[in-house]
């Protein structure tokens, strides 16, 4: 992990000149490696090559086969910083970066406020009548990835949309629920987590996703009661299943708003099929669920071991009070940003501020970025991009703007690669790191790099791209197949396609 | 260097020879607790023979979500049914009778026609001790064929690194029709492969992209190396394979999926099950499949979207074993059905139902040894949380999978013995 030796003897020109000063091997890989074109019957490659010299490395053992990490140098660090905290950076966005230096660049990520995207007409008059077809939001989300001038805060959007999940399916596109839910955790994506969760509790999309806004207390629904404390706050096994029982009656009482185009279409469907419209049917003015008493439970339960009458606020002020809450968000948090297997004792520092500081996220951002163990060596390539993060990286790398045309491939494509946004797999989200790595997706991330080039009417020129989005650290395979590529397309093709690209 | 284009000659015009097609597919669950390897040992299967000699074959069915097993195999002679569940009851009238107190769902009228045929067996309350709610922990419990939760590989991935050698024929272990690797299947030290759709499991640019991809993904460093490796190794095989497998098969079932949208089913079980006959039909090697169907989630509106699943899971079977027995395969082939949890006995005020315990596991094919085992669940004599006790342990399920049908040793991989549940016709060599 260490930087390696000084190479013994000096290297020789390439065709792309990624040459020692560039390029940091995996030691165990280097001295063991560059047998490929052998192995897989390549052509012969040249006299030129090896042009990458090899670390003085004798003996490797599997053990030190890993990334040479060079986040001891100040563009490593803000690259490494820009793959986790953004969706990764255009050239532009990485000098930038580069020129402010890390901390300046940390400050500007977090203290930026959330740039609101376009608002999308079709999705807040979403009804029965005109349905939002789904591709159509998720284009508008990814084209927001892409040129919002506040990357982190759609990154943190983005976070936050695989752990308060819900999906376009259950919500329906005939409502503008889910749109609204993306806004709305935009906007929450840096406050505190008790803000957060009273505007998750009573999110349209949420109450209909996990059927709190069909609970009542006379028959309580048990979905969100589960998963507010299983997935949202504080981990399996930290509650019974009677606090289950007890939270789906305490939170009972909310419904979902309904919007003027949706009681327009309900009107409208109601005259042409001859029935009265439902009596007790009215627009509601607000985004957010409505209260209704007498939906509620009345009476004293026992909850998380408190008997009292209680009500959404008291739950959710009851839940925060748990000792599982602050490690469990911090574990998902450094799972996402820092690497796949946290240190208990990070953990358990983070969390300890996270509670102390009443669960301020931004805080907690801040203390992730700027710990030690963000740049140290084992959280390098530590985790894997998840499709929506190669794809907007891509594009962002490629230098492509805005067309409408691309961001819908781009939600087409992320179906394909497991990850059609507003339609997670599971209740849970998205899959993280090696959950992304089956034969399917590595095809489909190989075919995406290469769909993308062959669409483009002009291949950007290639410069220096495998230091801006590689940090020039590449495997021997990679370096010798850029150093051999015949063409700049090429040379994107190995980039985008490469295991380094996919990890972040 | 010049003309050759460097490596394999890849030029331009390789890139502007096809065009901005994007593969589009389906998902499934997936659990999200992988472990990383530091080395994949690839290498150790290599090294291994196969222990397993015959041609049986296994299909597993997730139903994801938690199915209401009490919706499936209804209970219609049991009077505390229709009060538990007022409207859910609803379902019984139309079901099919199969004993005068048992009824199976009205939709899954191909299902009855092959258990008249004495070709189902249906297990009733299958379950474990100490039952989890949480759709993660049951789902990991059932895959990894463990109730303590300790184990972190498959029992399918188990069941195929112990007696298959999966090195190089990368379809021995196949899921259908998904994207990421379903967690019965995992496991670090066999070959898998997942293909969402055939059609576009293929190197976009052809052979010279596939063998620089080959190049690039060697050798690679990192706690994910030997995994991206060994995937990458795995899409050239299978991609080699389905080349040659497309061209031999032509489907003799009646595949559609074309029904309704069933409230997120994000799956297409018939395509995936099309695609497990492709595989089976042109003796690709494949032994063990993994498809799934989702959406039995049902806490609301429960009566339509649970006839619609079952409606979709019937045909798609039927037209399975109809393909299977067209091509003369169906003697090989044991589908099973598998869901984390049934659900509560009693429905809730959405018209649903939360989450249970205790399902009904159902067995189809030429192996099976038809008919209804286990205990028909006691609504009378529910647990203090309102949920049905369990009468066979899931586990004593899989032993007979293994054991009787894929002639594998089941206590290997599953740690114990359980008492047999014998719905294998008989047991294979």
């Amino acid at each position: 992990m260490n930087e390696p030796p000084k190479p013994a003897k000096k290297t020789q020109k390439a065709p792309l000149g990624i040459k020692r000063r560039h390029v940091l091997v995996g030691a165990g890989a280097a001295a063991g490696g560059l047998a490929v074109t052998r192995v897989l019957g390549l052509h012969h490659l040249g006299p030129e090559l090896p042009t990458i010299a090899l670390p003085g490395q004798a003996t490797p053992t599997p053990k030190t086969k890993d990334w040479i990490a060079p986040l001891d140098k100040p563009e490593a660090q803000v690259a490494h910083l820009l793959r986790r905290a953004t969706f990764g950076a255009t050239t532009a966005e990485y000098d930038a970066a580069v020129s402010d230096g890390f901390k300046t660049t940390v400050d500007r990520l977090i203290e930026t406020p959330a740039a609101e995207p376009p608002v999308m007409q079709a999705a807040e008059d979403a009804s029965q009548e005109k349905p939002l077809p789904p591709v159509q939001l998720q284009a508008w989300w990814l084209d927001w990835m892409l040129r919002s001038p506040t990357p982190f805060a759609e990154r943190m959007a983005f976070f936050w949309h695989g752990h308060f999940t819900s999906d376009f399916r259950k919500v329906n596109p005939q409502t503008p629920f889910i749109y609204w839910q993306n806004l709305t955790w935009r906007r929450m994506a840096l406050s505190n987590l008790s803000d957060m969760l009273y505007k998750v509790t009573i999110d349209p999309g949420m109450l209909r996703y996990l059927d709190l806004g069909t609970s009542t207390g006379r028959s309580p629904n048990e979905n969100y009661s589960r998963e507010l404390m299983e997935l949202f706050t504080m981990g399996v096994g930290t509650f019974t299943e009677d606090d289950v029982r007890a939270g789906a009656k305490a939170l009972a009482g909310w419904r979902e708003p309904v919007t003027q185009a949706m009681y327009d279409a309900a009107v409208k469907r109601a005259m042409e099929q001859g029935r009265p419209v439902p009596r007790n049917l009215q627009p509601d003015p607000g985004k957010t669920g409505v209260f209704e008493q007498q939906r509620a439970y009345v009476g004293p339960v026992t909850f998380l071991g408190d008997t009292r009458q209680w009500g959404t606020t008291s739950v959710l002020e009851k839940i925060l009070k748990q000792d599982s809450v602050a490690p469990f968000i911090v574990t998902k948090v450094a799972r996402e940003f820092v690497k796949g297997d946290p240190d208990l004792a990070y953990v358990k520092r983070l969390a300890e501020t996270f509670r102390k500081t009443k669960y301020d996220v931004k805080t907690l951002m801040r203390d992730v970025f700027t710990s030690p163990e963000f740049l140290s060596p084992p959280s390098y390539r530590a985790l894997v991009k998840s499709p929506t993060e190669l794809m907007i990286h891509t594009t962002k790398a490629l230098g492509l703007g805005q067309q409408p045309q691309l961001t819908r491939g781009l939600a087409v494509a992320g179906n394909g690669m497991g990850q059609a946004l507003f339609d997670p797999p599971e209740v849970g989200g998205w899959p993280s790191n090696a959950s992304w790595i089956s034969s399917n997706n590595v095809l489909e991330r190989v075919n995406f790099a290469q769909a993308t080039l062959t669409a483009l009417p002009t291949i950007p020129a290639f410069g220096k791209a495998y230091v801006t989005h590689l940090d020039g650290v590449v495997s021997p395979a990679t370096a010798q197949l850029l150093n051999s590529s015949p063409d700049d397309a090429t040379r994107w093709l190995i980039l985008l396609a490469s295991p380094e690209f996919q990890l972040k | 260097m010049k003309e050759l284009g460097g490596v394999n000659g890849l030029t331009r015009r390789d890139f502007l020879r096809s065009g901005l097609v994007f593969g589009v597919g389906a998902q499934a669950l997936s659990a999200g607790y992988a472990a990383v390897p530091d080395v994949f040992a690839r290498a150790v299967l290599a090294a291994k023979e196969a222990k397993v000699q015959n041609d049986r074959i296994l299909v597993m069915i997730q139903l994801g979500g938690g199915n209401d097993g009490l919706q499936t195999v209804i209970p219609i002679g049991d009077g505390a049914y229709r009060d538990l569940r007022p409207q859910l009851s609803a379902a019984a009238a139309k079901a099919q009778p199969i004993s005068k107190d048992i009824a199976l769902h009205e939709n899954l009228r191909g299902i009855k026609k092959l258990y008249d045929a004495g070709k189902v067996a249906i297990v009733q309350g299958v379950g474990y001790p100490k039952p989890s709610f949480s759709h993660f922990d049951s789902i990991r419990v059932w895959e990894t064929g463990d109730p303590e939760r300790r184990q972190q590989n498959g029992w399918l991935g188990k069941a195929i690194e112990k007696n298959y050698d999966s090195a190089g024929h990368p379809l021995v272990g196949c899921a259908c029709g998904t994207t990421n690797v379903p967690g019965a299947l995992r496991d670090l030290q066999a070959t898998l492969t997942v293909i969402d759709d055939q059609k576009t499991f293929s190197f976009q640019g052809g052979q010279n992209v596939e063998n620089v991809m080959g190049t690039l993904y060697t050798g690679t460093p990192g706690i994910y190396g030997a995994l991206f490796d060994s995937a990458m190794a795995t899409v050239r095989d299978t991609v080699a394979q389905l080349r040659t497998s497309a061209a031999k098969y032509t489907p003799k079932g009646g595949y559609s999926d074309k029904v309704n949208l069933v409230y997120s089913s994000k799956n297409q079980l018939a395509a995936a099950l099309q695609l497990a006959a492709e595989l089976i039909v042109t003796g690709t090697g494949v032994k063990i499949i993994h498809v799934t169907l989702g959406g039995f989630d049902t806490h609301y509106t429960e009566l339509n979207r649970h006839d619609a699943l079952m409606s979709y899971l019937d045909s798609a079977v039927s037209a399975f074993h109809d393909d299977l027995t067209a091509y003369g395969m169906a003697d090989r082939v044991l589908v099973a059905t598998w869901s984390e949890f049934g659900r509560r006995p009693k429905e809730n005020a959405s018209g649903g139902t939360d989450h249970g315990t205790a399902s009904p596991v159902i067995v189809i094919g030429d192996p099976v040894k038809g008919g209804l085992y286990g205990e028909t669940p006691a609504l009378a004599k529910l647990d203090q949380l309102g949920n049905l006790s369990f009468g066979v342990d899931f586990r004593a399920v899989y032993q007979e999978i293994l054991s009787s049908h894929l002639g594998v040793d089941g206590k290997e991989i599953l740690g114990q013995s359980f008492d047999r549940v014998p719905f294998v016709k008989a047991a294979a060599g």
